[in-house]
């Protein structure tokens, strides 16, 4: 892997991976706890639209494909808040209709259309310098948003009910989580495809939630988990000449079955656990739950 | 705090889909009791919650809480939902669920670490109240049923507040805990007033003190003693609803307090019968309950 490193397109896939994992521990957690996850792959799918719509005007694809996804993100979060009975059914048209707009705008873009499949299956071995940029901006605006609201999506997260009864703006949070998880599948796009977006939004966190002790511990531990797929399905696809998205997921479905197979840490009911007893793996202040 | 009514409605109404779930509400409440509202599924016991929290705006007619209009009285008022759908595998340990009670709306910016420690001392003070103290640090997915729905009575009272709303606490709870539940509620209510909303008529116990019967009307009866009118009110049957013992009765021996009951014309005298023979045993079936007031 060291001769690889030489490799300028190598070392920003390697940049473009770690920062796509610090994003999917954060974003993948919540959108795991929050039950999401079929609306965070209908974001997924749906911000195709963006990218037919990108080579159709001719503009760039990142910046373009943000903006189509978040704007379905959040049609998406106003249908479940308006139409709860047939919210998923909606959804899945949007899915569906995202998707076909993308193909048919790219039908009608003139030339030789070579980049479909890397926007399908992920084009980590060719991210440029400007998309690794964008991406760190863009990771930037999502920590920051996710720490400012940390209690309040902590508690909407934890019990909807009881959060509404405290005066937090659930409406509100609802929408702001689903513009951060259209940011973060657009990011995780370049990196392994919308088609595998949704196995590093969830395999890490799923991973993670019942081995740690808060939310923060579970989007750090989810994180590195993330990070570790990352790095090896990497190495594994220069190695083994394999595509590199593919790979990355297949790495992470094999942790997920291990992590089945591992059992998990049981407490023993009594005697009760003293309070100074050390977090879990994660290393999640003991108070953590709560901070930003 | 006892010269403001804890809650004070009048001629309330509120509506689905133009369909009045509640109408002509009034209740007075008097700060320091301890109301149960019972009622059949859909009489609208939990909108009249939802009302007091200010989650929902009522169609007309006037309503306050602690002297205020709904919604704008914060950490006054202390919350139990409905028995939470809290994932099995959230993340979070018990008392970092009872530190969610203290969350105020809004960006918290910064908190200081006097701050910290202050929320985290009034979170292990709840605790304690509920009597689980030595178990802050574990992750409350390692809990029973009860023992959670403690944590959560902790995060509904660790603001301190003058109210406590709960919306059927004992649901979804066996037996013992319920009875726990009920004990430590009573106990919460020399510092507080508090209205449980409940469908399972064994929570009314000594330590209710009031009871309103809510069938999209309400009735406020403000003795706690289950009489006939009571039972078909709150089951929503038109007339009596059949003879309070039988509802109340688990298994062969009456253990609640009901009226007199010496009406032989009620269930062939059986229940008389049956009733006479529990006295004459002593209330050896009543004593076991932790939560009655006697």
């Amino acid at each position: 892997m060291m001769e690889a490193l030489a490799y300028d397109f190598f070392r920003n896939a390697l940049y473009a991976g770690l920062l796509a994992s610090l994003i999917c521990g954060v974003i993948g957690s919540l959108v795991v706890v929050n039950r999401i996850v079929f609306l965070a792959g209908g974001v997924a799918h749906a911000s195709y639209g963006g990218v037919g719509l990108a080579f159709f005007l001719g503009l760039p694809v990142l910046p373009v494909t943000a903006g189509f996804s978040t704007l379905a993100a959040l049609s998406m979060a106003w249908v479940t808040l308006t139409s709860r009975e047939r919210a998923d059914t909606v959804i899945g048209v949007l899915w569906a209709a995202g998707m076909a707009l993308g193909i048919i705008l790219l039908d009608l873009t003139p030339g030789y259309n070579s980049d479909l499949m890397s926007y399908l299956f992920g084009s980590i071995l060719a991210v440029p310098d400007s998309d690794l940029w964008l991406m760190a901006g863009l990771s930037a605006a999502v920590l920051v948003l996710v720490a400012l609201f940390s209690r309040g999506l902590l508690v909407m997260s934890f019990d909807v009910e009881f959060a509404r009864s405290r005066g937090v703006p659930v409406r509100f949070l609802h929408f702001l989580l689903m513009g951060l998880t259209a940011l973060c599948v657009v990011m995780v796009i370049r990196v392994v495809g919308l088609i595998l977006v949704m196995a590093l939004l969830t395999i890490p966190p799923f991973m993670a939630e019942r081995r740690t002790r808060s939310l923060p511990g579970m989007m750090l531990l989810a994180g590195c988990l993330s990070a570790v797929f990352c790095v090896a399905g990497l190495y594994l696809s220069y190695a083994l000449d394999l595509t590199c998205g593919a790979t990355i997921i297949a790495v992470a479905c094999v942790g997920f079955v291990i992590s089945l197979a591992v059992p998990q840490r049981r407490q023993p009911i009594a005697p009760a656990q003293p309070l100074g007893q050390p977090g879990a793996q994660s290393g999640a202040p003991k108070e953590g739950s709560a901070s930003a | 705090m006892l010269n403001t009514p804890a809650i004070e409605i009048s001629d309330l109404w509120f509506a689905y889909d133009g369909v009045r779930v509640l109408d002509q509400v009034s209740l007075h409440l008097d700060a320091g009791d301890f109301l149960a509202v019972l009622g059949p599924n859909g009489g609208g016991k939990s909108t009249l919650l939802r009302l007091m929290l200010g989650l929902v705006k009522p169609g007309g007619g006037e309503i306050r809480v602690l002297g205020l209009p709904p919604g704008q009285t914060g950490g006054r008022i202390g919350f139990l939902p409905q028995f939470t759908q809290v994932s099995a595998n959230f993340p979070i340990t018990v008392l970092g669920a009872v530190l969610l009670g203290l969350v105020r709306p809004g960006i918290t910016w910064f908190r200081t670490r006097a701050e910290r420690r202050r929320e985290r001392e009034a979170a292990l003070m709840a605790l304690s109240r509920v009597g689980l103290a030595e178990h802050a640090g574990r992750r409350l997915s390692d809990l029973s049923g009860g023992q959670r729905q403690r944590v959560f009575i902790a995060r509904a009272i660790v603001s301190g507040p003058e109210l406590l709303l709960l919306d059927e606490p004992t649901a979804s709870v066996d037996g013992r805990s319920r009875q726990e539940l009920m004990a430590l509620l009573a106990e919460l209510n020399r510092d507080m007033t508090i209205v449980m909303v409940s469908h399972d008529m064994s929570t009314v116990d000594g330590c209710v003190k009031s009871i309103a019967c809510v069938n999209r009307t309400l009735h406020h009866h403000a003795d706690s003693r289950l009489t006939p009118l009571i039972f078909a009110q709150a089951t929503g049957a038109d007339s009596i609803a059949g003879c309070p013992v039988e509802l109340l009765a688990h298994g062969a021996v009456p253990h609640r307090v009901v009226l007199d009951h010496d009406n032989p014309d009620c269930c062939g005298g059986r229940h008389a019968r049956a009733a006479k023979a529990d006295a004459a045993e002593g209330s050896g079936a009543g004593t076991d309950k932790g939560g009655r007031a006697s």
